[in-house]
């Protein structure tokens, strides 16, 4: 039988792999889709704990985030394409004008 | 005031104000595209922003969302809950209202001989009405979804010079932090509805379970660095330098205001309304004031530490609004020890005064740039001789912030520091006025690079853009107005911040 423990576990071992992505990738697209790891491993968690406390907020807010997450694409998409323009790379750490 | 009883849909009037200019202004873009008519585009943002600023004063002064101990007609609340405005979201409608007209009355002159001018004052509403949602927003779907809109067009905006390599790269910098963290927010939220079954704040507040104690606090960990990051404050603080120095100066005046002052509405918010001291302390096993205790002081040190060093104006400025978050975490972190109203009330109060105080010292650093005269301390040098009103006025955003008596950030500042010692907070005192001390060293700099210095070349006169100086000349009498006038500011925030902790 599974439950709820299981999905908690998928769930944060999906954190953590987008997590890893974040730290290690320096190509922006990877850093991008790191992040999308992670907002689908909490959407794992609001559908599970959904069906757990049997309402149904947390997959409505579920739908709420991919759509969110939808947006935040297109503008990550839009700032890495005027990267490209202006430093004809898509590494993370190349603009370094000024110091982090 | 006599309280005035509104209608449901009435109270957010001041939000669906800012809503439709942003409208007008898709509708007016997609009539003319590509307009250049700045008088229209910066006229109807500054009317916009104006109108809703009217209307929330008027709300706020006529105790709309009064409680009905004090005989209002207690908060509204809109669309079951989700929405509720008291005299809390009215303050800090007020306040980004404030800073948004600033904004774009200022960037009227900034912008000009920008491509794409539309877009620019759109985008600002839009963020504009992201962060006054915020402060309205009463549970964790709405927060998330204002935050989402007052992060996604601020991410655009800083990265709108897109020639400008400095400002792509803040603006990367800026999304990817932020992308990073809103991501951490919403694994929050989603621990947070796991251990408690609900979104809404008050809901969320009856059913704290002891059962799933380390599954809550580990959802309240990563919502604090979800509110770390909207308010600039350690360990997510780091985007700000960058973002800041890279944007366009108007809107890193916005951001730096508005944006942090929306980030610490919901952050009151929620600590307060969705997890009351004791019976959340009980369920994680230790009270969460005790992590912003630690927050505001390394936040506040790190923030006026690295602005000491730093030759670069705009970038010091960055590192002292770091600096200022962390004096405004002290609103959270002395919590719980009896005078609950009035922390917060000074924390409240310092967020309406740095919303004018901190806008001018970045929008001078705008005029500057629309001068033309450079971005270190030594091109600074000697321009009192040239535009002393600008001077005057930059002089008064300097000492206010650094805290010195005449001026609004001394008072804030202040209440502040009383408030930590009724708390019981000496660390958080000591730390608030070594600080302060430290930034004067800094702020006076740059203060003695405008009168003393000789400067560096010679100058040809300089222009006087009207709007540019309009709104810091406003912003530097209201930062001196608001000596006389404070005891209705201080009045107003302390009955805010009771509406939430009482």
């Amino acid at each position: 039988m599974i439950g709820i423990e299981h999905y908690i576990v998928l769930s944060m071992a999906l954190f953590c792999i987008g997590l890893f992505g974040v730290l290690t990738r320096r190509n922006a697209l990877m850093f991008l889709m790191s992040v999308e790891l992670m907002l689908n491993a909490a959407n794992i968690n609001l559908v599970a704990f959904a069906f757990y406390h049997g309402n149904i907020t947390g997959q409505i807010f579920a739908l709420f985030t991919i759509a969110l997450a939808a947006a935040e694409v297109a503008i990550g998409l839009g700032i890495i394409l005027v990267l490209y323009r202006n430093f004809r790379d898509v590494d993370v750490t190349v603009p370094s004008q000024m110091r982090w | 005031m006599f309280p005035i009883e509104l209608s449901e849909w009435a109270a957010l009037a001041p939000v669906y104000i800012l809503v439709l200019s942003a409208m007008v202004l898709f509708v007016f873009d997609s009539i003319n595209p590509r307009t250049t008519n700045r008088a229209f585009l910066a006229g109807t943002t500054t009317a916009g922003s104006l109108a809703a600023l009217a209307v929330a004063v008027w709300f706020l002064l006529a105790g709309v969302g009064t409680p009905q101990a004090d005989g209002g007609f207690g908060a509204i609340s809109l669309f079951d809950g989700q929405l509720v405005v008291d005299q809390l979201a009215l303050f800090f409608i007020v306040v980004v209202t404030v800073v948004t007209s600033l904004v774009s009355i200022a960037s009227y002159d900034y912008m000009k001989g920008h491509t794409y001018q539309a877009e620019y004052y759109t985008l600002t509403l839009l963020a504009a009405t992201g962060m006054a949602t915020m402060a309205a927003s009463n549970s964790l779907v709405t927060i998330f979804i204002a935050l989402e809109l007052a992060s996604l067009p601020s991410y655009a905006l800083v990265s709108i010079l897109k020639d400008n390599r400095g400002s792509i790269e803040g603006g990367l910098k800026y999304f990817l932090i932020g992308a990073l963290s809103s991501a951490i927010f919403v694994y929050g939220i989603s621990l947070v509805y796991g251990a408690t079954g609900f979104m809404q704040l008050d809901a969320i507040a009856e059913n704290l379970d002891a059962d799933y104690g380390p599954l809550l606090g580990l959802g309240i960990l990563m919502l604090i660095g979800g509110f770390a990051f909207k308010t600039a404050s350690v360990p997510f603080h780091f985007w700000a330098p960058e973002a800041y120095e890279g944007a366009p100066a108007p809107i890193a005046a916005f951001l730096s205001s508005a944006s942090k002052a929306a980030g610490f509405v919901i952050a009151f918010r929620v600590f307060t309304t969705a997890f009351p001291l004791e019976p959340t302390a009980s369920v994680i096993g230790v009270d969460w004031t005790v992590a912003f205790i630690i927050l505001a002081i390394v936040t506040m040190t790190i923030g006026n530490f690295a602005a000491a060093t730093q030759t670069n104006v705009k970038r010091m400025l960055a590192y002292s609004s770091v600096g200022h978050a962390g004096y405004a975490l002290i609103g959270l972190a002395g919590l719980g020890a009896g005078a609950n109203d009035v922390v917060m009330g000074a924390a409240l109060m310092h967020l309406f005064v740095y919303g004018f105080m901190n806008t001018g010292a970045f929008l001078f650093v705008g005029l500057a740039e629309h001068w033309g005269v450079g971005r270190t301390f030594e091109d600074y040098n000697g321009l009192s001789a040239k535009a002393p009103i600008a001077c005057v006025a930059m002089t008064v955003f300097m000492f206010s912030l650094a805290g010195i008596p005449p001026f609004g950030g001394f008072f804030s500042k202040y209440f502040l520091f009383t408030a930590s010692i009724d708390a019981g907070l000496l660390f958080v005192a000591a730390a608030l006025v070594i600080n302060s001390a430290l930034s004067l060293y800094y702020y006076s700099r740059l203060v003695k690079a405008l009168w003393i210095e000789e400067p560096v070349l010679e100058r040809e006169s300089l222009s006087q853009p009207v709007g540019l100086y309009a709104a810091i000349v406003f912003a530097a009498v209201m930062t001196v107005v608001v000596l006389p006038g404070f005891g209705p500011v201080a009045d107003a925030a302390v009955d805010a911040a009771a509406a939430v902790v009482a």
